[in-house]
């Protein structure tokens, strides 16, 4: 393409050249090989009007967020009338995920915002169950990302503890664990945040937490490295305390725009109620 | 911690186990690098999993695969260790690099500048692992002649310019995958008898290097291969 632009602008003078390039990309002429012609969900919506793209496209993924969210409260709270069976806790992190996966694929969204379940090796090695990326346009490479660890209520996981140690552990998993030992999966999720940059936040998802057992809160930061220097280790206490004695939580909408008008290399961290 | 721990008890007593449930007698790490798309994840996937998929899903940070292989009737361990590509994953890809005992360094023979990063992959690995590391060099997506812009011959030459091994692949129709990893695995096997020849402090029986991330156990008795 690049060729036969220069091509052309060695015939012609400077001028003329600079017209026939505007007419090659002129949109008055639309062609379909080069115009991506709108459609369903949210790249028509990026095309028009484009007044309110990126609003709309932080209200599409966060639309999607919540709804994942209330699906995952319906079982959040779902209590057997025998008391004697409860979903466990992959279970409810797999619904938040499949509900999101459903709902981002209808709205059109992954080749914007995409979403990445690790493997149960990256889950060990990186602390995260999911990273969320902004993808940037032509290359698709992620511009924002954020790396989610789901917390669950501590007699939720004891029960998820009990059963697993009567299960045998596949090798590659021992060997991940092996790997992992020095660190837990809060601060290796931390640190593997830390490593790509500010542009990419952890989010301590927490099904329930201690004082409100039956609603998802988040903390979402790009700077709990500073609270390593601070405190020996990060542990879910640690990051529980963000959460106490608030009264103010963000909505997924508003934690999507904070990070979209959020200044490159500034700190951010929001707690968010997703429930 | 347990695995390790046998396989350097396995070491100490010259290969022959103790006895009881140790399923390996070695273990190699190994690590796949290159520029995001080449095919690193297509390339480990058919070699554990002998499957394909033309999705491209490209990698978050670090994943990893094991592999048993056998050698001389003995059990080999293969953790290979898939990095992501893309730049932003520096950092913590090549904090993994250390205790690498080989690379399947991959480029994408229809991707010129995947083909122009080599040289810089090649000084990453001189930069981050340790000397003795052994290194193939894999120009991946021969299946797609048509679309080729890296000549087989410009390949070979670059690995003989850096001193690597080199193969044409395709994870899609399974060409030379195998080969690349065998290749890899009798190059660190040479590389551990040679420095069994070579290193006093094993020929009078001496291991005492405990197996760690950063000492690979090349001083340790080679895998008579
Ligand atoms: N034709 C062909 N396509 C391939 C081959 N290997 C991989 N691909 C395709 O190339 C794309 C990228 O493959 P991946 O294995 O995900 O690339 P990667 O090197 O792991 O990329 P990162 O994870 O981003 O570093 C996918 O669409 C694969 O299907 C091959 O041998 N032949
Ligand atoms: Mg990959």
């Amino acid at each position: 393409m690049g060729q036969k632009i220069s091509n052309t602008s060695s015939k012609r003078t400077q001028n003329s050249s600079f017209l026939s390039f505007l007419k090659r990309f002129s949109p008055q002429k639309p062609s379909l090989d080069k115009i991506v012609l709108p459609r369903k969900g949210v790249l028509a919506k990026l095309i028009t009007p484009p007044a309110n793209k990126s609003s709309d496209f932080t209200r599409i993924i966060s639309d999607c967020i919540s709804f994942a969210s209330t699906r995952t409260q319906e079982y959040l709270v779902f209590k057997d009338p025998e008391g004697k069976f409860q979903p466990s806790p992959q279970t409810l992190t797999q619904v938040f995920l499949m509900t999101y996966m459903t709902q981002s694929v209808n709205q059109d969204l992954t080749e914007a915002f995409n979403c990445t379940a690790m493997t149960p090796e990256q889950r060990i090695l990186l602390g995260a169950d999911w990273v969320w990326a902004i993808l940037e346009k032509p290359t698709k490479n992620p511009k924002i990302q954020i790396a989610v660890q789901v917390l669950h209520l501590p007699d939720r996981e004891e029960a998820e503890e009990r059963a697993a140690a009567r299960k045998p552990v596949s090798e590659s998993i021992q060997m991940a664990q092996m790997e992992s030992r020095n660190q837990n999966a809060y601060e290796r999720m931390v640190d593997f945040c830390t490593s790509i940059g500010k542009d990419c936040y952890a989010l301590f998802l927490f099904f329930g937490k201690r004082d409100d057992k039956e609603n998802i809160y988040g903390v979402l930061s790009n700077n709990f490295e500073a609270a390593v220097g601070k405190y020996d280790r990060i542990d879910r206490a640690l990051i529980e305390n963000f959460l106490k004695g608030l009264k103010y939580f963000h909505t997924p909408l508003g934690m999507m725009q904070a990070i979209f008008t959020k200044k490159t290399d500034e700190a951010l961290t929001l707690m968010i109620k997703f429930s | 911690m347990e695995l390790y721990g046998k396989m350097a008890a396995t070491q100490d007593v010259k290969g022959k186990g103790e006895g009881g449930d140790q399923n390996f007698d070695y273990m190699f790490k190994l690590l796949i690098i290159g520029n995001s798309s080449v095919g690193k994840t297509s390339f480990l996937f058919r070699y554990a999993d002998d499957a394909f998929t033309s999705a491209f899903v490209s990698t978050v940070g670090i994943d990893f695969k094991v592999k048993t292989v056998y050698k001389n009737d003995k059990r080999i361990k293969l953790q290979i260790w898939d990095t992501a590509g893309q730049e932003r994953y520096r950092t913590i890809t090549t904090a993994y690099y250390r205790g690498a005992m080989g690379f399947i360094l991959m480029y994408d023979i229809t991707n010129e500048e995947s083909f122009g990063a080599v040289q810089d992959w090649s000084t990453q690995i001189k930069t981050y692992s340790w000397d003795n590391a052994q290194v193939v060099l894999a120009g991946n997506k021969c299946d797609m002649e048509e679309e080729r812009v890296v000549s087989v011959d410009s390949g070979r030459l670059l690995a003989e310019q850096l001193g690597f091994e080199f193969f044409e692949t395709s994870a899609k129709d399974n060409i030379n995958v195998k080969q690349t990893f065998e290749r890899l695995v009798d190059l660190i096997c040479d590389k551990m008898s040679e420095s069994l020849d070579t290193d006093p402090a094993v020929t009078t029986g001496a291991p005492t290097t405990k197996l760690t991330d950063s000492a690979p156990p090349l001083q340790q008795p080679g895998c008579n291969c």
